[in-house]
């Protein structure tokens, strides 16, 4: 008994030790992290020397920074980090800038983000939606998180420049409302890169009804009556409430489109106007004749993919590439299978409809920002910079010559190393391991990259028709609204959002009824829609001012 | 240790009386003084330390300038969650589902351990007990997209219902299914993993008891209701107690994973909505305020129900 | 006694029937992410509703994961956390159980209400994770355990345990002059072995399927726990419908067959723990031994 309460009071006492020790550990570094972020100098650039003429890369010396991003999920499938990839080294070794990359988890990106900032200890670089920050990015500059790049670009950023020159319209896109940059922009350089997203059909379906390619409501209506009757799709129409708003299909045919837009340098509210009644009503008839899918409003991805491939649906909303491109190969055994584009609908045969999903040149997902915390500027803008200069954007686009890409007739071209991967890597796979261009960067997408990319004739042909609307004139471009507006904004369409989701689907289930739609209008103005509207309008006003 | 210093405060008119008490105390237990030292340690750093950051809530919370120097703004955060459109609905939501949850799904484990209890074959027991917990284990992300395939037109309970000659629909569409599809669900994935506590309380009864209560003639019914339950009361009731203190809480995955705009009037509850709302804004002062504003209500809930329980069986936190 | 035999040998068919049903109900979702482990990637994207066998069994997916080189890396930092974490928690939680489970020590209620209180109020994410970065836990599997070395709940469910313990049974002991440590090591614990296993369960599965202080507090992707991995790859195809938006990026979806064949790895050997522990609940065994 005796020698065994020895132990145990050892045993405890070690407990107590450990946990004390640990405490005080703790307690000693606190100072120095204290200290470190005091003393680091906010911003540190040398604005005295003139280099612009004799720079070249790589850059000499030693430099390493730390650069934060989400690590996309392509990326995330060959190799633990984007560090480990055969790009990365490539970049290192041609900017002659090591980078030390960091990546939160993925899907809790907004978390990390948010406790980064908290802990006020930031890497270099951080890659985010800058454009979406709360409060807008002036905020994030004004809060001291990142560094107004103004300066920076005319100093150390001659390829974005001298893009900037060429482009103004992209340039009044990348700045705030005060004239400051905030960041290097994913740029997507061609039309045909902002457009991936549309309505796709069976076309075998087509073919062996007989039918042509629907492009009026009405048209639309027989093929998915006949799709219903002489196929047996018990849900002709199937796609996710999510998608409908993003491609504003039907609303567009109807001159409205989801959300806030801009009708002639008027800012409206696509969810309240006259047009969207006539939308509603559409869906309304084909959701009680069975055109539209019953478990519309509860399809997860899963559910919606199968109905595609299993011949549920005839048509549907999808991407190019994880849409018509995955599914295409997911029947290869199944050489009747074909799908193709289609164009939006229209109410009459000839127009163009009003608008559609279209991406700004501009990708506001994404953007790649310098922190206060940077100690060493010049190169880190010289870093980011590359992706605008010409060898940039062939590593950024297309990777490693003669390995990842080769030129054909001066034209870039992916090797069989990505088009047919000797390991079994899928396109998008092996591209993400050589490139950046299939989602993005501190760059400028080239045309080529999608011309690589999309394979199929179905594909390519798709983009065209989706591309044919008029959303460029009604899309909202990169407004920004002060903080103050933005956090009064949040709070109205807050519970405007909830309410308009709600009623969308209660009015095409049939729940409500649509002679209610005038109440619904009515309720959604009580909760403050033109007080959104005006702070929009009026940022609008000072977007077109810049 | 600043309660015990309170303590000490308190009592000091009756100082000698205490320090005598306090000695003879020490004496005895030192070395469970220091046992519970490091217990102590770890909530002063990993709990209270932390929570004075809890003011949050009161302050317009800039990451920058940190939780002490962001601005007071008193309880504007609170206001604009009452002041909300839907602050009756989500708040109501959240009691419904919270209520059913409890009703139906407390005592589903302990029903479950009891029958369990009843099976003579070791092996069939064991592998009962086996099977039964498995769902804990499959991660929320799948169970909620079975419910979903389950509950499609073209799903396996609408398969029934098309049997018995009743109309095909989508379930998850209607407001008035969602909660007990919420409730079952998880029921299904819980009751086996909720079991276990009850076994390894009820496998703690003395097998002598039984012995003598047959001797007794006492049946196997009766055995249940005088020895068996009044065995595991103690673990019931704490149980109950804690439940009851996290009354106002809904998880927000599983709501978010199962509902849809369609169904939010049933279905919305208030852990979704901050969800949504932090989405918009990042906002997370307005977030602290609301979780203050649960955790208030639920220590209410709890300090009530344990004040019920001492009158009522003498079982108590504290 | 005849009477008696029979109403207990229906009660006895129904029991087992319903009990039956019930293990086909639980074992359903188990059996479902099997099947569609082993299926055919293709057949399995457009099928839906029940699946009984799985569609074109082949093992590609198993290959896929096997191949991830974070797979391997999670299981050992797992295997780290699960067994070192469970041993810290279940030391510390028995001494504080152990404490609050005394008759006769002063400020136990104090104390009860000291701890009781943060089950309820907590200062929140960023001051938590404020406080772990400056105790120096960051980036360090640390983080993973020290942090929530005590459940309260489990605490409180041990202390019940360690209540219904009859006094008897320390006061012989305390006669034989054993101190406090004695008598949890030697009497308590091994007496309340039942709810000691349940707490073995509880943190053990708690630490193998945890992961979200894993993903605040660790940066570097090499010590991640298997679990964080596995919440990756299930959540990339469902981050847009979580948010109720999708987002403007057209990117490649992984396998649904693969997130299967993950889940399968990633919750197999936690499964194991189970039927181990299940002898500790075996009626009465222990109070039996003592008093024999």
């Amino acid at each position: 008994m005796k020698k065994g309460k020895k132990i145990y009071n050892i045993v405890a006492i070690m407990m107590v030790t450990m946990m004390i020790l640990a405490a005080c550990g703790g307690g000693g570094k606190v100072s120095t992290n204290e200290s470190d972020s005091k003393t680091t100098p906010s911003t540190n650039n040398d604005t005295s020397k003139d280099e612009k003429e004799d720079f070249s890369y790589p850059m000499d010396g030693s430099v390493t920074l730390t650069w934060w991003l989400q690590l996309n999920p392509n990326v995330s499938a060959t190799s633990a980090s984007l560090g480990d990839t055969p790009f990365a080294a490539e970049l290192q070794k041609q900017t002659g800038v090591e980078v030390e990359y960091i990546h939160p988890a993925q899907g809790s990106e907004d978390e990390a983000f948010n406790l980064l900032l908290a802990s006020g200890e930031l890497p270099d670089i951080i890659e985010r939606p800058w454009y979406n920050f709360p409060g807008g990015p002036d905020k994030a500059i004004q809060d001291e998180y990142i560094i107004p790049l103004n300066d920076v670009i005319d100093q150390y950023a001659p390829n974005l420049k001298a893009y900037l020159e060429k482009e103004p319209e992209v340039e009044k896109m990348i700045k705030t409302d005060n004239g400051d940059f905030y960041a290097f922009p994913f740029i997507r350089s061609e039309d045909k890169l902002r457009v991936f997203f549309g309505p796709v059909v069976r076309q075998d379906w087509l073919d062996d009804l007989g039918l042509t390619t629907p492009e009026t409501i009405a048209e639309w209506e027989e093929v998915l009556k006949a799709f219903r009757d002489k196929k047996g799709a018990e849900a002709a129409f199937s796609a996710r409430p999510a998608h409908i708003t993003l491609s504003s299909i039907f609303m567009g045919a109807y001159g409205v489109q989801s959300g806030f837009y801009q009708d002639n340098g008027k800012v409206k509210y696509g969810f309240i106007e006259s047009g969207y009644k006539d939308y509603l009503t559409l869906l309304n008839k084909w959701y009680s004749e069975g055109l539209i899918d019953k478990n519309f409003a509860t399809m997860d991805q899963k559910a919606y993919e199968a109905n595609i491939l299993n011949g549920r649906a005839g048509i549907t909303l999808g991407y190019l590439g994880s849409g018509i491109g995955a599914w295409t190969s997911a029947k290869a055994d199944d050489p009747s299978y074909k799908l193709a584009g289609l164009k939006y609908p229209v109410v009459n045969k000839g127009e163009t409809p009003m608008t559609g999903q279209k991406s700004l040149t501009y990708e506001t997902g994404n953007a790649t920002a310098i922190t206060t915390s940077c100690k060493n500027v010049e190169a880190a803008a010289r870093l980011l910079d590359y992706g605008y200069g010409e060898a940039g954007m062939n590593l950024y686009n297309f990777g490693i010559e003669g390995k990842s890409f080769t030129f054909v007739n001066g034209v870039p071209t992916y090797t069989d190393l990505i088009l047919k991967n000797p390991d079994g890597l899928s396109i998008a796979h092996a591209m993400s391991k050589y490139i950046r261009a299939n989602y993005n960067g501190p760059m400028i997408q080239s045309g080529y990259y999608a011309d690589g990319y999309f394979q199929l004739d179905s594909q390519l042909e798709a983009i065209q028709m989706w591309q044919d609307t008029n959303a460029d004139k009604h899309i909202l471009p990169t407004i920004t609204p002060t903080p103050e507006e933005s956090a009064e904004m949040a709070g109205i369409m807050n519970d405007i959002a909830t309410y308009q989701e709600e009623m969308m689907l209660k009015f095409i289930m049939g729940v409500e009824p649509l002679d209610k739609f005038e109440e619904y209008v009515a309720e959604i103005k009580k909760m403050g829609i033109d007080r959104a509207l005006e702070i929009n309008q009026a940022a609008f006003e000072r977007y077109d001012n810049r | 240790m600043k309660i015990a210093e309170k303590t000490m405060s308190v009592e000091q008119n009756y100082k000698k009386g205490f320090s005598i008490r306090f000695k003879e105390d020490m004496r005895q237990n030192w070395t469970l003084y220091i046992l519970i030292i490091p217990v102590l340690l770890y909530y002063l750093i990993f709990h209270y330390f932390p929570m004075v950051g809890a003011v949050i809530a009161f302050k317009n919370y800039i990451p920058k300038k940190g939780i002490f120097g962001s601005d007071w703004i008193g309880f504007k955060h609170f206001i604009s969650f009452f002041q909300s459109h839907y602050f009756f609905r989500i708040f109501k939501n959240t009691v419904v589902i919270n209520v059913s949850t409890l009703i139906f799904g407390f005592p589903a484990p302990i029903i479950l351990a009891l029958l369990i209890n009843e099976i003579k074959r070791q092996r069939f027991k064991k592998t009962v007990q086996t099977i039964t917990y498995l769902p804990h284990f499959i991660s929320l992300v799948v169970v909620a997209g079975l419910i979903k395939d389950f509950t499609a037109d073209y799903g396996i309970i609408n398969d029934f219902i098309a049997f018995f000659g009743g109309e095909r629909r989508a379930l998850l569409n209607s407001p008035n299914l969602f909660v007990p599809i919420y409730v079952l669900s998880d029921i299904w994935q819980g009751v086996g993993w909720g079991s276990i506590i009850y076994l390894a309380a009820l496998s703690a009864i003395d097998p002598e008891l039984y012995e003598a209560a047959e001797i007794d003639g006492a049946g196997r019914w009766k055995q249940t209701l005088a020895i068996t339950l009044p065995s595991i009361l103690p673990t019931v009731v704490i149980l109950l107690i804690l439940r009851m203190g996290s009354i106002f809480n809904v998880g927000y995955e599983k709501i978010i994973l199962l509902y849809n705009p369609l169904i939010y009037e049933t279905a919305d509850v208030i852990s979704s909505f901050v969800y949504r709302r932090g989405l918009l804004e990042a906002n997370y002062s307005f977030s602290t305020a609301v979780g203050l504003f649960n955790s208030v209500l639920n220590f209410s809930m709890l300090l009530i129900a344990n004040s019920i329980s001492r009158k009522v069986n003498e079982t108590s936190l504290w | 006694m005849i009477k008696e035999s029979i109403s207990r040998k229906i009660f006895r068919f129904f029991n087992g029937l319903f009990m039956i049903s019930m293990m086909i109900i639980c074992l359903y979702p188990m059996l479902y992410v099997l099947f569609a482990s082993f299926s055919n990637a293709n057949l399995f994207m457009e099928h839906q509703g029940l699946l009984l066998k799985p569609l074109g069994f082949n093992l590609a997916s198993y290959k896929m994961v096997f191949k991830d080189p974070m797979i391997i890396k999670g299981y050992g930092n797992t295997i780290f956390i699960v067994v070192v974490g469970t041993l810290c928690n279940i030391l510390m939680t028995a001494f504080c159980a152990y404490f609050l489970s005394r008759k006769n020590v002063m400020f136990k209620i104090p104390i009860m209400i000291f701890i009781t209180f943060t089950m309820f109020f907590s200062g929140g994410l960023i001051p938590f994770y404020l406080t772990v970065r400056k105790v120096g836990l960051y980036n360090n599997h640390w983080a993973l355990i020290l942090p929530g070395v005590i459940n309260t709940y489990n605490m409180i469910i041990m202390r019940t345990g360690f209540q219904g313990i009859p006094d008897s049974m320390e006061e012989s002991a305390k006669i034989d002059g054993a101190g406090h440590l004695t008598i949890l090591f030697r009497i308590i614990i091994p007496l309340a072995k039942p709810v000691m296993a349940v707490m073995v369960l509880y943190y053990a599965v708690g630490h193998w399927n945890g992961w979200f202080n894993a993903m605040i507090f660790l940066q570097d992707r090499r010590k991640f726990p298997l679990q964080l991995i596995l919440r990756e790859i299930l959540i990339q195809n469902d981050t847009s419908q979580m948010t109720g938006g999708v987002g403007l990026v057209d990117q490649e979806a992984i396998g649904e067959t693969i997130k299967h064949a993950v889940i399968v790895v990633a919750t197999l050997p936690i499964l194991l723990i189970y039927p181990f522990l299940q002898k500790y609940f075996v009626q009465g065994i222990m109070i039996g031994a003592i008093k024999g």
